[in-house]
């Protein structure tokens, strides 16, 4: 008889990451400005895309939903100010916890 | 204080008193104790009275010796003693013991110069039968309301703008620029009002009517001087300014109560009412359920030193919806916070307990630099001096202390949106951030909304009419000017001030706002006013002497409401949806129906939690209550029966109704 085990989930790659992060952008943020053009490099706050009250709402949606903590001193635009940045941030949190 | 209206014909052919009937009628709220009117071929006076001073004698409009000078009048002349005294030495022949008397004879002796004397809230028409005139004045903070439309070479004026579409000759129509305005500088820079064709007088000016035409005037010019050095007899000046400007304001022949919010200012007024007054002072204050907006305990203390008897209005999960509609009819113009509402309920609890006139403690952020705002003025400019320093940043995360966002206010983001505000040079530095803030909200504009804005730059507009003494003045005092002129008039004492209170007949007076005390904090260096980052310094100072430590030491708590949770935390009731549908957006015209969706969506889920998205929603909801109270709906057609008037003075007038 063989157990029957689930397979695991796909590891989440960047790409997608982003793609998730670009959904909750353009639904909690872009929803007045359905025309906005916002590319994966563009400075969120320097855009008017989110302000700072924005951006505890998006550590908040990391959390929920990668399970990636964000500490005090890595609230930062190097880790969260561009889409890219974010991914990156998510990917490497994620990946340092699962070494 | 009171309600006054009128009309002014080029051509003689009658000012029907029918008309004037119901332009005091749509005011009644400001004056429930009587009423009056005056009509001639020419001119119409009316006037809706809460009686203060001279409950007996004091009904208007009221004239002179002769009777061919007559005025109504909305408001307070605190030195009206004092200038009777003058006047009476000069021959005039007093008839009542009311502080509107001085107005008839102080304007016969003096002409406009008169306003120069006075000592007082106030807004006013005085018709020169005579000279065949009608000379419409304001006082310099603009603590009174007088707005003015001109149709036809006809003049109407009334303390509130329902009164001049009741005249019937005045058609509410939103404009734009106005609209625009708010969603910049929370309020319409006068003279706009928020309807085209309407004017608000601009406090300190006068206007003179003759022949058809109208022309403005300023008699008082708010300036600042930036002295080093602070007068070494500066705390005994400030004490008998702050007792004197207690004491005028003491001046009714009914009870005087005090509002209190728990902070400094409304502590010193309270403080020093409660001494001048003759009887037990009777306070008021708002509390929230919400325990992040309220300050009940500090105004029990304050309440328990001062020994007044205190009652509160207590601001439940629902009570900002449920009167929000009221409120709107009341402010005139959208506003981007619900604060005004709480002020409705203060009103009416203060009105209820039997008090109809009450010292605040407005105006004391302004004179003494109490707001969060000028500690952002001086850090922004620190930092920018070495945008590169990572310690002098850290300034950034002192700054409001008070919000309830963990991790929003100390960071590298929130430093950001201060140092990427603007440039020191722009005259308007201090206000760019709130400026931005607030203007967030067009982005929900519709695309025609927005398209008919395509020229406007109300910002540049701003700045091209800053006067010429503006550009000499400290970064500090520019932001004093601008808190003065953009909000202090056109909103706090406003929306949140005079309409709120009159809404339920409840004058408020403002011991900082009198002009001596201005004058003083004015000539003051500004690092007697913010020394470092502790706000109003030298009032801290001086309060020493009156106050409790505790009180002294406190730090400003602005006062703040719940804003999108008012409307979709414990249910929502039907007008917020009806107003905020599709259908409903699109009659109005003014807003993307797929924006104000997804807003909706997000405030019923709980999500809105930025600033800009509550003040958004706020915004959006009262414009949309405003389209359907002023601009939809036909304007009240109830009149006040003459047949009633404490007064009707009429002149060869046509029949009454």
């Amino acid at each position: 008889m063989t157990s029957l085990r689930p397979s695991p989930a796909p590891p989440l790659v960047e790409p997608d990451i982003r793609a998730r992060l670009r959904a909750f952008v353009e639904e909690n943020f872009l929803y007045m400005r359905p025309d906005f053009v916002l590319r994966d490099e563009d400075r969120l706050l320097e855009r008017g895309v989110i302000d700072s009250m924005g951006v505890v709402e998006m550590i908040t949606f990391i959390e929920d939903e990668f399970g990636v903590k964000t500490a005090d001193d890595e609230i930062s635009e190097a880790n969260l100010g561009t889409l890219a940045a974010i991914a990156a941030f998510v990917s490497n949190k994620r990946n340092s916890a699962n070494a | 204080m009171c309600g006054i209206a009128g009309i002014g014909l080029a051509q003689g052919t009658g000012v029907e008193v029918k008309t004037l009937s119901r332009m005091a009628a749509a005011i009644r709220h400001r004056g429930p104790d009587g009423y009056g009117f005056y009509a001639d071929q020419r001119v119409g006076l009316a006037h809706v009275r809460l009686s203060i001073v001279d409950v007996a004698g004091g009904a208007q409009p009221l004239t002179n010796e002769t009777g061919n000078v007559v005025v109504t009048f909305n408001g307070e002349v605190y030195n009206h003693l004092e200038l009777r005294r003058q006047l009476e030495a000069r021959g005039h022949v007093f008839k009542t013991r009311c502080d509107t008397e001085v107005l008839v004879h102080g304007y016969e002796e003096w002409g406009p110069q008169l306003l120069s004397r006075l000592n007082g809230q106030f807004a006013f028409a005085i018709y020169d039968a005579a000279a065949q005139t009608i000379f419409l004045a304001r006082d310099r903070f603009g603590v009174r309301p007088l707005f003015y439309a001109v149709r036809d070479e006809a003049l109407y004026f009334a303390s509130e703008v329902k009164a001049l579409f009741a005249s019937g000759e005045v058609d509410a129509t939103p404009d734009p620029v106005a609209l625009d305005e708010v969603f910049t500088f929370w309020a319409p820079r006068a003279p706009r009002s928020g309807f085209a064709g309407v004017a608000a007088l601009e406090p300190g000016t006068y206007a003179m009517w003759r022949d058809g035409s109208l022309r403005v005037h300023r008699y008082y010019e708010l300036g600042f001087c930036d002295h080093d050095l602070e007068p070494a007899d500066a705390i005994e000046r400030l004490d008998a300014l702050m007792r004197s400007g207690v004491e005028l304001r003491m001046r009714a022949d009914v009870p005087v109560g005090a509002y209190l919010s728990g902070g400094l200012d409304s502590s010193i007024t309270a403080t020093l009412a409660a001494a001048a007054s003759p009887h037990q002072l009777r306070s008021f204050s708002i509390t929230f359920d919400d325990p992040r907006f309220d300050e009940s305990q500090f105004q029990r203390d304050v309440a328990a030193v001062v020994g007044s008897s205190h009652s509160v209005a207590s601001m439940g999960a629902t009570t900002i919806a449920d009167s929000f509609p009221d409120v709107i009819w009341h402010t005139e113009i959208p506003i981007v916070r619900t604060a005004p509402a709480p002020m409705f309920h203060l009103a009416r609890l203060t009105k209820a307990c039997g008090i109809k006139v009450v010292l605040t403690g407005e105006g004391a952020d302004e004179l003494f630099l109490g707001y969060d705002l000028f500690k952002e003025v001086s850090v922004r400019r620190f930092c920018l001096r070495r945008p590169e320093s990572s310690v002098r940043r850290k300034l950034f995360g002192r700054l409001y202390p008070y919000l309830d966002a963990p991790g929003a206010t100390g960071g590298e983001f929130w430093q950001r949106y201060f140092l990427d505000a603007g440039d020191c040079a722009d005259p308007v530095f201090s206000h760019l951030p709130r400026f931005a803030l607030t203007s967030w909200i067009k982005g929900f504009y519709s695309p025609d909304f927005a398209a008919s804005l395509d020229q406007t730059d109300v910002i540049s507009e701003l700045r091209d009419s800053l006067p010429e003494r503006y550009h000499s003045w400290s970064p500090l005092n520019k932001a004093a000017y601008l808190e003065m002129t953009l909000l202090l008039a056109s909103y706090l004492l406003s929306s949140q001030g005079d309409r709120m209170a009159m809404a339920h007949g409840v004058e408020g007076r403002f011991p900082f706002l009198d002009h001596r005390l201005f004058e003083f904090s004015a000539a003051l260096p500004t690092s007697s006013r913010l020394r470092g980052l502790k706000e109003k310094e030298i009032l801290r100072r001086w309060a020493k002497h009156i106050l409790q430590g505790e009180t002294v030491a406190r730090r400003k708590q602005p006062y703040r409401a719940p804003d999108a949770a008012s409307f979709f935390g414990r249910g929502t009731p039907s007008y917020v949806l009806d107003l905020l549908s599709e259908d409903s957006i699109r009659r109005s015209g003014l807003w993307s129906h797929k924006a104000v969706t997804g807003l909706v969506r997000r405030c019923a889920s709980g999500r809105a939690a930025t600033f800009r998205e509550n003040q958004a929603l706020v915004g959006i909801l009262s414009t949309q209550l405003w389209m359907h109270r002023f601009v939809e709906s036909a304007a009240s057609n109830a009149t006040l029966d003459p047949k009633h008037a404490d007064v009707l003075l009429q002149d060869a007038a046509p029949s009454l109704p």
